[in-house]
């Protein structure tokens, strides 16, 4: 008697896991690389390097416009800056920049184009990077108020070291 | 008796699989070589953090300066400038330190600034600097920026949480 061959047979055990598994896998790889490279990041922008010591006004980059210096000293583990004309020292950059939105909405409330205001950080040669870039970071984050929008300052630049 | 059978499957949906293999072989290529495309020669430093700062879209016109902490080098007082840089048009961008005073008494600084400036309409500089360091070790830096007539000066800082 002729024997019937084994059917060749396919069993379907359960839903097929493995489009699923690459999409998770893409995904995964995704956020791993999103976050490592992704943009934590960010840049403080300025449109002048660093104003010189002995070069003639009209010779430097920075105009003549309403100034406002800020000196920075180093004190051991911290700051102390200080706004040209003004006696109290600052220790905390949230003072500072409560100080320079006080002093933005005065411009403004004489009606002074912000982008006719520098603002100078002036540093000893001491004061670590750290710090600068705090008080950088101070006076852009203070703001006025005209007309309804919150105003900014625009132009900050450094000054060679006091 | 009769028998019972193990019905045969009948697999009526296509296959999706390998078409997700190739889709996700290409975007991990697309992402990579995305990535090495924009390289910016940005190293490891401890750069300050800020709440605000503002993005670069365009990347191209670029150079990104590298100055890491030099605090423990005690035979220069100038700062270590490390850029990713290309002499001509054609050439591979190299990771090279760029003195502000080298042997032969030129600032590599200043003549690689000089150069970025003519090839790009709209060049800028970004500062990559060790937030540890004291504001003499970074001036030299900018003051020959400044020589270089390069005026959009972008600080590289880290967003704070």
């Amino acid at each position: 008697m002729k024997m019937k061959g084994a059917k060749q047979v396919h069993y379907d055990a359960g839903p097929n896991m493995t489009p699923l598994v690459d999409v998770v896998m893409v995904i995964l790889i995704f956020l791993m690389l999103a976050g490592n490279f992704g943009d934590v990041e960010h840049y403080l922008a300025s449109s002048v390097p660093i104003r010189e010591k002995g070069v003639p006004v009209k010779d430097q980059v920075i105009p003549d416009d309403v100034e406002l210096k800020i000196r920075v000293d180093s004190s051991g583990d911290r700051f102390i800056a200080r706004l040209e004309g003004d006696e109290r020292t600052f220790v905390d950059p949230k003072d500072l920049r409560d100080l320079l939105s006080g002093k933005l909405q005065g411009y403004l409330d004489k009606a002074i184009n912000p982008d006719k205001i520098q603002v100078l950080i002036s540093p000893g040669g001491f004061v670590k990077y750290n710090y600068i870039i705090q008080i950088y970071d101070a006076v852009l984050e203070a703001s006025g108020t005209s007309a309804g929008k919150e105003i900014h300052f625009t132009k900050v630049a450094f000054e060679q070291a006091h | 008796m009769s028998k019972r059978h193990i019905p045969e499957s009948h697999t009526a949906h296509p296959n999706v699989t390998p078409l997700i293999d190739i889709i996700m072989c290409l975007i991990i290529f697309f992402m990579l070589v995305a990535k090495i495309g924009v390289t910016t020669g940005a190293e490891e430093i401890k750069i300050p953090k800020t709440i605000y700062g503002t993005k670069i879209s365009d990347m191209g016109n670029t150079l990104t300066l590298n100055i890491p902490d030099a605090s423990n080098n005690i035979s220069s007082d100038m700062p270590t400038v490390r850029a990713l840089v290309a002499h001509s048009k054609d050439e591979t961008p190299v990771m090279q330190t760029l003195p502000l005073l080298d042997s032969s008494g030129q600032n590599q600084l200043l003549i690689t600034l000089e150069y970025y400036k003519q090839q790009f309409a709209d060049f800028k500089v970004i500062i990559r600097a060790d937030g540890e360091q004291n504001w003499r070790a970074i001036q030299p830096v900018l003051l020959t920026i400044n020589q270089a007539g390069v005026r959009n000066v972008f600080y590289n800082t880290e967003q704070e949480k």
